[in-house]
């Protein structure tokens, strides 16, 4: 079994002429498969910074970073390209739908990226749609979907990517209560079902309950972690 | 990714309009301009294009087909006993004066070649027939010079060069880059009509090389015993005549101008549209490329969105254009359609879409990951 994720001093250092930012110092971080990890914290305190290193489309500053057991730190673009392609998919906020394709194309274009094409990419995108409760909704386009259901084509994309680690941004942000509770529960599910690894930044202390380990963070710095006890 | 760029400009509807209208305008103004220059070239050498020959022998140092000066008819005899010669013509190409039916006159051209053997003459009769003019003052006049000359019936008489003509033959087809009409007459009749000339003087010699012999030798080799004339094959004195009016006249350089600022309105239109789209879609393409799109992967669907523009924008252009090619025969002017034509405005229209897209391709390659964050 290889651990997902790995970080040691952590860090992020913004400059802007004279001035230096620490948007992310020093975390270290070991999170483990089937781990439902929720990422806490203010506006600014770091989280989606964070997220955007452990997703590889952010160069840290400091620190050493190993992703299933890879060396991320000092890749080059090509070969980040690959480490996220093969372990990692995000789910964001605004949901990032193509608004000009239906449900079932936004899955399949990544499907199509993984080299999955014809009839099996076809069934496998109806079997994700489908697992998100979206099987009367494939052939809709983003307009015609509300907010969760957006959400929801946007986590089947995602479990198309099949990747072992998935990073979501705020990805109850734009749901209701209802709504974000359902989200979360879908990838809850994935974590414990298929045993991957799903970390989510996010302030909404609503679903808090939903997470094996809380980690809380201010001014780019873990203050403190919290295990959901039993 | 073909797919998706596809379904992209047909959701757009109304960007996609305009980008399409973008383009139509700017290949439709190349295709006109391209087509009117190329016609306007192709009347400057018509008759050179349709003479048969092989060797043009000219005055010394002559510019084009319609300015060209006299030269003794003895040069004729000297190509005749050329060896390698086949057989020769002499051909009068002169300006002159007709009376207009309604009182004024009205310049033209005058052609004048043997009836015998046609070289020189029309090549395509409404009426009539190219040897009609031997044996007295006929001419043949074309079709298109009866916009100025007023409606010309066989069998009328018009004054030319104060003689009066015999009109025997209508042709088709044969206009001057000058726009002045063309009379066609026999050689002998052009000769005592145009009296500056002088009765022993040509001001062309068309010759035609036996088989067996090479056009380059011949001209080698007439090039060094004929003083006071220039010797071409026929494909330079045509391309000398084109040339000259397209250099001389600032006409080329005037199309080619305005070719250009088509292309580069075409692609500022392309290019901005294109560039609005891919803004508007950043968060998308951030996404795939987060989910392990290569950038390659990405600029594929920029690049379709591109191929698709010009290519349904070229088909448009090239519809307009040759249903308006009548229109332009109509107001008397050539529109020039070919395949090659198409085929370097299908090129132009690609490169100028597919270069307009690399501003996107651009900003894909340095999207910012924190955009991807923001809800």
């Amino acid at each position: 079994m290889q651990i997902p994720i790995i970080t040691k001093g952590f860090s992020k250092i913004y400059t802007e002429g004279q001035f230096t930012v620490n948007a992310v110092s020093d975390v270290d971080l070991q999170l483990d498969e089937g781990e439902v990890v929720g990422l806490f914290g203010p506006s600014g305190s770091g989280k989606t910074t964070l997220l955007s290193m452990l997703g590889c489309i952010l160069r840290p500053s400091g620190g050493s970073f190993e992703l299933y057991g890879n060396n991320v730190v000092f890749q080059d673009d090509r070969k980040l390209t690959e480490l996220r392609k093969k372990y990692i998919s995000f789910i964001f906020q605004g949901f990032n739908l193509f608004p000009a394709l239906t449900a079932f194309e936004n899955v399949m274009l990544v499907l199509k990226l993984k080299g999955i094409e014809g009839n099996p990419a076809e069934q496998r995108a109806i079997e994700l749609l489908s697992a998100v409760g979206l099987q009367d909704r494939i052939h809709f386009l983003p307009r015609d979907l509300s907010g969760g259901q957006k959400q929801r084509v946007a986590i089947a994309r995602a479990l198309a990517a099949d990747a072992p680690l998935i990073l979501a941004d705020e990805p109850t942000g734009n749901l209701d209560f209802v709504n974000g509770r359902k989200v979360m529960e879908v990838l809850n599910d994935l974590a414990k079902k298929q045993n991957r690894c799903v970390i989510v930044a996010t302030h909404d202390n609503r679903i808090e309950d939903v997470f094996d380990r809380i980690i809380y963070m201010e001014d780019g710095r873990v203050i403190r972690e919290k295990r959901r006890e039993g | 990714m073909f797919y998706v760029a596809l379904r992209i400009i047909l959701y757009d509807k109304v960007r996609s309009l305009i980008t399409l209208l973008g383009v139509v305008f700017a290949v439709g103004l190349i295709f006109a301009q391209m087509g009117i220059f190329l016609g306007l070239m192709e009347t400057s050498s018509v008759i050179v294009d349709h003479t048969p020959g092989d060797i043009w022998v000219t005055s010394k140092n002559s510019k084009n087909f319609d300015f060209s000066q006299p030269f003794p008819e003895y040069i004729y005899h000297q190509v005749t006993a050329e060896d390698g010669i086949q057989s020769a013509e002499k051909l009068i190409v002169a300006w002159g004066i007709i009376r207009q039916k309604e009182g004024g006159t009205e310049q033209v051209e005058i052609v004048g070649y043997n009836p015998d053997t046609g070289i020189g003459g029309p090549w395509d009769m409404v009426e009539g027939d190219p040897s009609l003019v031997k044996n007295g003052n006929f001419a043949i006049v074309d079709e298109s010079a009866m916009k100025r000359l007023g409606d010309i019936q066989i069998g009328e008489y018009r004054d030319v060069l104060w003689h009066r003509l015999q009109i025997v033959g209508i042709s088709r087809g044969v206009k001057s880059f000058t726009t002045a009409p063309i009379i066609f007459t026999s050689f002998n009749l052009a000769q005592s009509l145009v009296t500056y000339m002088g009765s022993d003087s040509t001001v062309f010699v068309v010759a035609k090389v036996s088989p067996g012999h090479s056009v380059p030798e011949v001209i080698k080799s007439l090039q060094k015993k004929l003083k006071g004339v220039d010797v071409y094959d026929k494909g330079s004195f045509s391309r000398k005549t084109r040339l000259y009016w397209t250099m001389e006249t600032g006409v080329g350089f005037s199309f080619m101008l305005t070719i250009l600022i088509s292309f580069l309105i075409g692609m500022l239109i392309v290019g901005q549209t294109i560039y609005n789209s891919t803004m508007e879609h950043i968060k998308e393409f951030g996404t795939l490329k987060a989910l392990g799109a290569s950038n390659y992967e990405i600029y594929k669907i920029i690049f379709s969105q591109a191929m698709i523009n010009a290519l349904s924008g070229y088909l448009v252009s090239l519809l307009i254009t040759i249903m308006s090619a009548k229109i332009y025969e109509a107001f008397g002017m050539v529109m020039v359609i070919k395949g090659w034509v198409n085929l370097l405005v299908l090129a132009l229209t690609f490169i100028m879409c597919l270069s307009a897209a690399f501003i996107s391709i651009r900003k894909v390659k340095r999207i910012d990951p924190a955009i991807l964050f923001r809800g």
